[in-house]
């Protein structure tokens, strides 16, 4: 599992920081602008997006506070999944978005943990708001730790875990991405 | 017998329900005694406490309760309640422990429920502190295919009265290997509805057309999942829909080939579904017989009170709040890419973020929120939808059977159900149906 914190980010390369924290920006605004076939550009063909459970234990059980590869997630998806979830929007009846939320995602603490050829490891904390029909609200935040590779000169994320600050989620559904 | 009927709130010849069993608080209050006070509930999974000294957090309405696997491996359920002040002794999901200390004052339990320790027992108390009259208050436990249960109520008839004839169609699904089930989960999350709602919801086989049109169509573009229309359900005479003691189902007739558990099933894996499903005929039908084993499929169900869909559970937490708790339960011994496509697709369906789920809470909050106006509250929700086209003498099917797979029968004898429990003073006052059905085959309650 990719919990583990580590100290400041590897790598000095402020370039590559703007670069990547500019990918970030974008993907906030597309996804804030419902525009979902872009977003769904975003990922690699082979993408996994991956959101664990998290459950409450001990301190002397925090190995595991997450729910591992094998175990049920919240939500572990490969790009035709994530092309399922905008495609069932399209068709105007996806009750849980039609009306669709209005969201706001805030993206920083962006942290580079490893550079691999074409590939980066990096870790970003995010605030995600969810308004829902006339007075639904639900907040999200959590933390991403994202494998971006760099795919004809442009930034695609290839591995997403989204790690949720929450245990029981105060919320009706998850109807939006993170 | 009960001398006044206190609740009437179904009329089974129209089929208009009283909405204010939604809403009410002082009805709120008197089901978490008269429901959750006394049925047995899914509490948990065998699978959940594996070793010994494991335990598992979970809830029997409003109460928190531990579910532990004491040191000879006996499987206790115990209201997560401090004898002294009442404190929680248990903070965590799950672990492992052999006792629970108290945080508040350091009184400290064995996982089989015995007060070991109280801080200062000679000083304080002088030793004149009962320990052996302070164990935990403890639940009566049995398990169903390796589904735990629990109730409160020490005079509550066996588990397996409890389930009667429900059994019969729920082996379908979760007795079929001799290694049993294993569960994984929970997700959690908070729907403001109430928790009648989506246990009512299992049998409503009419809304999947209309509800969930959206996944459906979706699924079958990129997966290439078939697509249930309204016309299918509303005249198919293979699938039924059916209430036994309690309990609703909905099942289909399908041939021998067809899996059982289509959950995460793709055109492109349904090969390996349809194997599963042909390796393993031999050994299903040795534990369940012909019938079951080569010609039936359980689907949509509901336990009595909040079991919904297998195991899963609407937990009440307020007359408009509900908690659910979403598991995934699969063949113990199914090869681990099955597993994994089962686990896959229960959660995505139906878990917090599943493509059929997300679609279903604004309904059932709209429909529980209704009752709140009491201009609304004069008017009844109207549970008619095939009156009159039910039998109690199928010559196949044990219970109340519905001719078609879209019926309110359920609805109105789950509503029925309700009002048996919240009249009775005990579980003299609740009626228990005979086991009628024809168990063929080997497999028994917990094995
Ligand atoms: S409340 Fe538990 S020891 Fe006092
Ligand atoms: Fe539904």
């Amino acid at each position: 599992m990719a919990t583990q914190t580590k100290a400041a980010p590897q790598t000095t390369d402020r370039e590559l920081w703007s670069e990547l924290m500019d990918f970030y920006i974008e993907e906030a605004w597309i996804l804030d602008e419902r525009r979902f076939h872009d977003w769904l550009d975003l990922f690699t063909e082979d993408a996994f997006y991956f959101m664990p459970r998290r459950k409450n234990v001990y301190r002397r059980d925090l190995a595991k506070e997450f729910s591992g590869p094998g175990d049920l997630a919240l939500m572990e998806e490969h790009k035709t999944d994530l092309q399922m979830r905008v495609a069932r929007l399209d068709t105007g009846m996806a009750w849980a978005e039609d009306p669709p939320s209005r969201t706001r995602h805030l993206v920083g603490n962006l942290a580079i943990q490893s550079v691999d050829g074409d590939e980066v490891h990096c870790k970003t904390a995010f605030i995600a708001h969810k308004s829902h029909l006339e007075t639904d609200q639900d907040l999200y935040t959590g933390a991403r730790h994202d494998i971006l590779r760099r795919v004809d000169g442009q930034w695609k994320i290839a591995r997403r875990t989204v790690l949720i600050d929450a245990n029981v989620l105060l919320s009706k559904n998850l109807s939006i991405f993170l | 017998m009960v001398a006044t009927k206190k609740y009437s709130i179904i009329d089974t010849e129209t089929g208009a329900l009283d909405r204010r069993i939604f809403v009410d608080e002082a009805i709120y209050r008197e089901e978490l005694e008269k429901i959750f006070g006394r049925a047995w509930q899914m509490i948990g999974h065998v699978s959940l406490v594996p070793n010994r000294n494991d335990f598992f957090h979970t809830y029997m309405g409003e109460d928190p309760v531990i579910l532990t696997r004491d040191n000879n491996g006996q499987l206790h359920a115990f209201l997560n309640m401090c004898r002294h002040r009442g404190n929680r002794i248990v903070r965590a999901d799950e672990g492992n422990s052999k006792n629970f200390m108290c945080t508040y004052h350091g009184w400290t339990f064995s996982n089989d429920g015995r007060l070991e320790h109280v801080p200062g027992v000679s000083e304080a108390y002088y030793d004149a502190l009962a320990m052996d009259e302070l164990s935990l208050i403890e639940a009566k436990v049995d398990t169903y295919a390796g589904i735990v249960f629990a109730t409160w109520d020490h005079e509550a008839p066996s588990l397996e009265a409890y389930l009667g004839d429900a059994r019969w169609y729920l082996d379908v699904s979760f007795n079929r290997r001799d290694g049993g089930t294993i569960a994984y989960g929970p997700q959690k999350w908070l729907e403001p509805c109430n928790w009648k709602t989506p246990v009512d919801n299992c049998s409503d086989n009419y809304h999947v057309p209309v509800t969930h049109l959206s996944s459906m169509l979706a699924k079958n573009k990129l997966i290439g999942t078939p697509r249930t229309t309204q016309q299918e359900m509303a005249t198919s005479i293979d699938r039924r829909h059916l209430f036994v003691n309690g309990h609703s189902l909905t099942f289909a007739e399908v041939d021998e080939k067809t899996p059982r558990a289509g959950h995460g099933m793709t055109a492109a894996n349904r090969h390996l579904f349809e194997a599963y499903q042909l390796d393993t005929l031999p050994e299903v039908e040795r534990r369940l017989g012909s019938k079951r084993a080569r010609g039936m499929q359980l689907n949509n169900h509901s336990l009595f009170p909040n079991g919904v869909l297998g195991f899963r559970l609407a937990l009440p937490r307020g007359p408009l709040m509900t908690e659910f708790w979403h598991f995934a339960i699969v063949d113990k011994d199914a090869p681990e890419d099955i597993q994994g496509y089962l686990r896959w697709g229960l959660g995505g369906n139906n878990g917090v973020a599943g493509l059929f789920e997300q679609d279903d809470i604004d309904n059932w909050r709209q429909v529980s929120l209704s009752a709140t106006s009491p201009l609304a509250r004069k008017y009844s929700q109207w549970l008619s939808m095939g009156r009159g086209h039910t039998t109690d003498n199928h010559p196949e099917y044990v219970g109340h059977v519905s001719e078609r797979y879209i019926s309110e029968s359920n609805q109105r004898n789950f509503y029925t159900r309700w009002e048996e429990f919240m009249n009775a003073d005990s579980w003299a006052d609740i009626s228990i149906e005979p086991i009628a059905a024809d168990y063929q085959g080997s497999a028994t309650l917990n094995s």
